[in-house]
């Protein structure tokens, strides 16, 4: 898919933008690049209607003089771009202002091995390959039932390489693949149109099954024809991970970052050693979980990454740090500074969350269902990022989702609001599958909640 | 510039492609963030790409390059001959796009404050300014996040139909966040600052007015109780109708997602909301966030009416799904950037004023909410629609009543736009930016609107 960038060459690049940012008289300075290329196949409406190619690399920098921090990115890598970029950011950090509780760039650690992260089929991968796997998805919707609609989706495969060099002699190098299919589809009978459903495979290593998306993605969608109105009530929720992933974005896990805790926008905060959830709820951030999706060997920063306890049978244990909060609270980092979006190499480091995996249950998803005698199954949530991220509240539409009776799914359900508070959510976790998932950040079983109030339509 | 695009154009099209398109772009970035005062970084960024769409055999290719070089940009085109022919092979209708006349235009940026006139010191200032006013406000203020980003740059747009743009880009733009915290109550608030005319908004939006205003709003929040859950008749104020005309409309306009089965699918020409409501997305206005001259496919922008006195006249198009639907474009093809393929985006969403003064609106309820200012919403292909709402007064007896915090709204666009018995003659416009894979920059707003009845949650 794409020529392997010269490990030798990169370090090198990086090094040269730290020279010269201290050669100008920065303090510290650190480069982060990186290399990503993907291939993607897209598919609207029924059918398979474009092929993808992307190549971005670049570099950011970042110095500090007088506490001050600046920054600057470029996307061409020629040598002279390079040393313009090391000097405007040596003149962005005398421009901005000194902060106190700077302390310094990390140290060169030892890094943890990492398993399945890199997969040299997906490398090799062509995108003849690619729009064949999408059709097996397609077909496999079309199969189904004639009701159903592929409204969009996609198959892709990337490759990423990242370095990071700081003057305190870090010097890391990592690289990564990844693969995914998704499936988005509605069925449609008269009148009847169902909300949009959800299913994705997303992985490290060449193993998809897309098959089981399509089919998945479209038995949702049969599945939510003649939804119901409900009236309001307070019920037992059984939550999948897509749903629960959604609701915990903007609250748990902000409010477990060490940046929310310092600055007082955290519930958590002073909650150390304290019970904050269920028995049955331990949580880890793990970023070094074989195969994870964010799995890598370092952090935006070039800190090792780990495996740190969150939450350990209900009881809150860490937060998660960066290098700077980190110093600001006398901590270690934990190895959760992140570089995002489409060109990592253009943002500085941001604290998130790394694998944020909740550990399994012994329940299949059928005895969840089958232990509820009237609840909801929820396999989405609408709405979550207009959470109060500061005081866990949430006030989300579930969609789509299913009313379970006499311990069966008994028929879909027009959207309801589900309202309440995270925390309050955690407290009631009543049971955890054994079907453990990788989505996004998240990891994790079905996770079953009583108590909470969902406001009906009827 | 344009000789190495027009030159990739030609080979794609000697490859046998129906349509090549070469987008290129230089940007210059400047980015800011600062937390509880203390400057987090002063950023800025360069960045130089192309990309390369071809439409071959009825499907198309796409190639991305954060590059620009004239062998690597023709190579490119090759490529994505070479994938839209693959994708092609699976094709059961091939893609079609509408004429559209092709344009050769230079469009310049004249902004009176220039983004690069302005020094990042400057821009510092500015934000430390807003952040002393919000954190000056009220000891119970505990957070304040400013981000500010202004990017300037040029975008060059060559066709295989002989169309030719080069169009400046700018755009200034500010994100503010507090909270505020006492005992165990949290509150938040937010506002966004957008435009396309030049570092003067900071002019008119100034540090001390803006902070004032989301400084307030958060601490009222400190004061407010949770809403009862149900179904209530409200008046929605003009930031909130925006976000409504947004997400709960508007999505449902874009012919992609309109053609993929959103509740519009068979409505056009059908009455879907009372008479009183006409609805544009409109990329003409002077300065606003979501204003262009040309999209990234070449159609000039318009004021593309969707709804007027409440039936369905018009949806958002590219070429492909005008062409689909028999339909002219509209000009609503927009890309994030270079590394983005262009896909059907708003611009500046609003529901067209009426002639009721407030007072008229909030009148009649003897028990109703007044939904000021949201924290963000989400709707689905079926209509249904969520909005968090940040700022929220009961209305008690045709009177405003307390403070309400963590409120939600939520229901069927279409119910709902059955429900609008009554539209204000006041109107704003709010700058935001939309996520639909890629980020774009847009405004929504409105007049103030009553509604016979919204399903309001929240509330623990």
């Amino acid at each position: 898919m794409v020529a392997e960038p010269k490990l030798a060459e990169l370090i090198d690049f990086g090094k040269r933008a730290v020279k010269v940012a201290v050669g100008r008289g920065a303090e510290e300075a650190e480069a982060f690049l990186s290399i990503v290329s993907g291939t993607s196949i897209d598919i609207e409406r029924g059918q398979i209607v474009r092929s993808i190619k992307r190549m971005d690399q670049g570099l950011g920098v970042r110095t500090v003089y007088g506490k001050a921090v600046g920054f600057s990115y470029i996307n061409t890598l020629t040598i002279k771009n390079i040393e313009e970029a090391a000097a405007r950011a040596f003149r962005a950090a005398r421009a901005s202002r000194p902060d106190k509780n700077w302390l310094k760039f990390p140290k060169p650690k030892r890094y943890g091995e990492t398993r399945g992260t890199y997969d040299k089929r997906i490398v090799g991968v062509s995108s003849d390959e690619l729009v064949e796997t999408a059709a097996v998805m397609l077909g496999a919707v079309e199969a189904y039932d004639k009701r159903v609609l592929a409204v969009d989706g996609g198959v892709g495969a990337s490759v990423f390489h990242t370095v990071v060099v700081n003057s305190h002699g870090v010097e890391a190098f990592d690289m990564g693949t990844a693969v995914g299919c998704s499936m988005e589809t509605i069925a449609r009978d008269g009148a009847d149109v169902t909300p949009a459903c959800f299913e994705l495979n997303a992985e490290r290593v060449y193993d998809l099954d897309p098959e089981a998306v399509g089919t998945e993605a479209a038995r949702q969608a049969v599945s939510s024809l003649k939804a119901k109105k409900i009236e309001s009530g307070v019920f037992p929720v059984i939550f999948t991970q897509a749903a629960f992933r959604s609701l915990i974005y903007y609250t748990l896990i902000n409010a477990v970052k060490a940046d929310y805790v310092q600055r007082e926008r955290s519930a958590l905060k002073d909650k150390i050693g304290e019970k904050v959830a269920s028995d049955l709820v331990t949580v880890y951030d793990d970023g070094l979980l074989e195969g994870g999706l964010l799995t890598s060997k370092f952090d935006g920063e070039g800190v090792p990454c780990q495996k740190t306890l969150v939450i350990d049978k209900g009881v809150l244990k860490n937060f998660l740090y960066d290098n700077y909060t980190a110093n600001k609270s006398g901590a270690e980092s934990t190895g959760n500074a992140s570089r995002t979006g489409v060109a990592p190499y253009a943002s500085t480091p941001v604290l998130e969350a790394s694998n944020f995996t909740f550990k399994r249950g012994n329940r299949t998803p059928e005895e969840l269902v089958a232990e509820v005698e009237e609840g909801l199954l929820v396999y989405g949530v609408q709405g979550a990022h207009s959470s109060n991220a500061e005081s866990g509240e949430f006030s989300v539409v579930a969609t789509p989702v299913w009313k379970i009776e006499g311990g069966n799914v008994a028929y879909a359900v027009q959207g309801v609001m589900l309202t309440g508070v995270v925390f309050d959510v955690l407290r009631n976790v009543s049971a955890l599958g054994s079907n453990v998932r990788k989505l996004g950040q998240l990891v994790a079983p079905w996770i079953r909640v009583e108590n909470v109030r969902a406001v009906g339509r009827k | 510039m344009k000789d190495t695009l027009t030159k990739s154009v030609d080979y794609g099209r000697s490859l046998g492609a129906e349509y090549v398109e070469v987008r290129a772009q230089h940007l210059f970035k400047t980015l800011l963030t600062t937390k509880d005062g203390r400057v987090e970084g002063a950023k800025e960024g360069i960045e130089g790409g192309a990309g390369v769409r071809v439409l071959a055999n009825g499907a198309w290719g796409f190639v991305s390059l954060g590059k620009l070089d004239s062998k690597l940009l023709t190579e490119a085109a090759g490529e994505a001959v070479r994938l839209a022919k693959a994708a092609s092979l699976r094709v059961k209708k091939p893609v079609k796009l509408a004429d559209v006349k092709a344009v050769e235009d230079r469009v310049v940026a004249t902004p009176r404050k220039s983004p690069q006139d302005v020094s990042m010191e400057e821009k510092i200032d500015n934000a430390l300014a807003m952040d002393k006013t919000i954190f000056g406000y009220d000891s119970r203020i505990r957070s304040c996040t400013i981000s500010y980003l202004d990017v300037t740059g040029t975008n060059y747009f060559v066709n295989s139909d002989g169309a030719c743009i080069e169009q400046d880009k700018l755009y200034v733009w500010s994100r503010i966040l507090a909270s505020a915290r006492e005992a165990s109550i949290y509150a938040s608030a937010r506002e966004e600052i957008g435009s396309t005319s030049g570092y003067e908004v900071f002019d008119t939006e100034t540090p001390e007015k803006v902070g004032t205003m989301v400084a307030k709003r958060v601490v009222e929040q400190l004061k407010a109780k949770t809403p009862k859950g149900g179904s209530f008749p409200a008046v929605i104020g003009p930031n909130v109708v925006g976000v409504f005309m947004h997400e709960a409309m508007g999505h449902l306009a874009e012919a992609d997602l309109t053609l993929s089965g959103s509740v519009l699918y068979d409505k056009l020409g059908k009455q879907i909301a009372s008479d009183v409501v006409t609805v544009y997305d409109d990329g003409t206005v002077e300065g606003a966030f979501g204003s262009f001259k040309y999209d990234d496919e070449g159609v000039r922008t318009q004021k593309t009416a969707l709804i007027e006195n409440g039936t369905l006249t018009g949806l958002m198009h590219n070429r492909e799904t005008a062409c689909k639907l028999n339909m002219d474009p509209t000009g609503n093809a927009r890309a994030e950037d270079f590394r983005f393929e262009p896909i059907i985006r708003m611009r500046n969403t609003y529901l067209a004023a009426g002639d009721n003064t407030f007072e008229e609106l909030i009148e009649d309820i003897d028990f109703g909410y007044y939904l000021k200012s949201f924290r963000g919403g989400q709707a689905n292909l079926d209509g249904t629609f969520q909005v968090g709402i940040q700022e929220a007064y009961e209305i008690v007896k045709g009177q405003l009543g307390d403070t309400v915090r963590s409120a939600s709204i939520s229901g069927n666009t279409l119910e709902t736009l059955r429900k609008v018995d009554g539209v204000g003659r006041d109107f704003e416009l709010w700058s935001g930016r939309c996520g639909k894979g890629q980020i774009a920059f847009i405004c929504d707003g409105g007049p103030h609107i009553r509604v016979g009845e919204v399903i309001i949650g929240g509330g623990a």
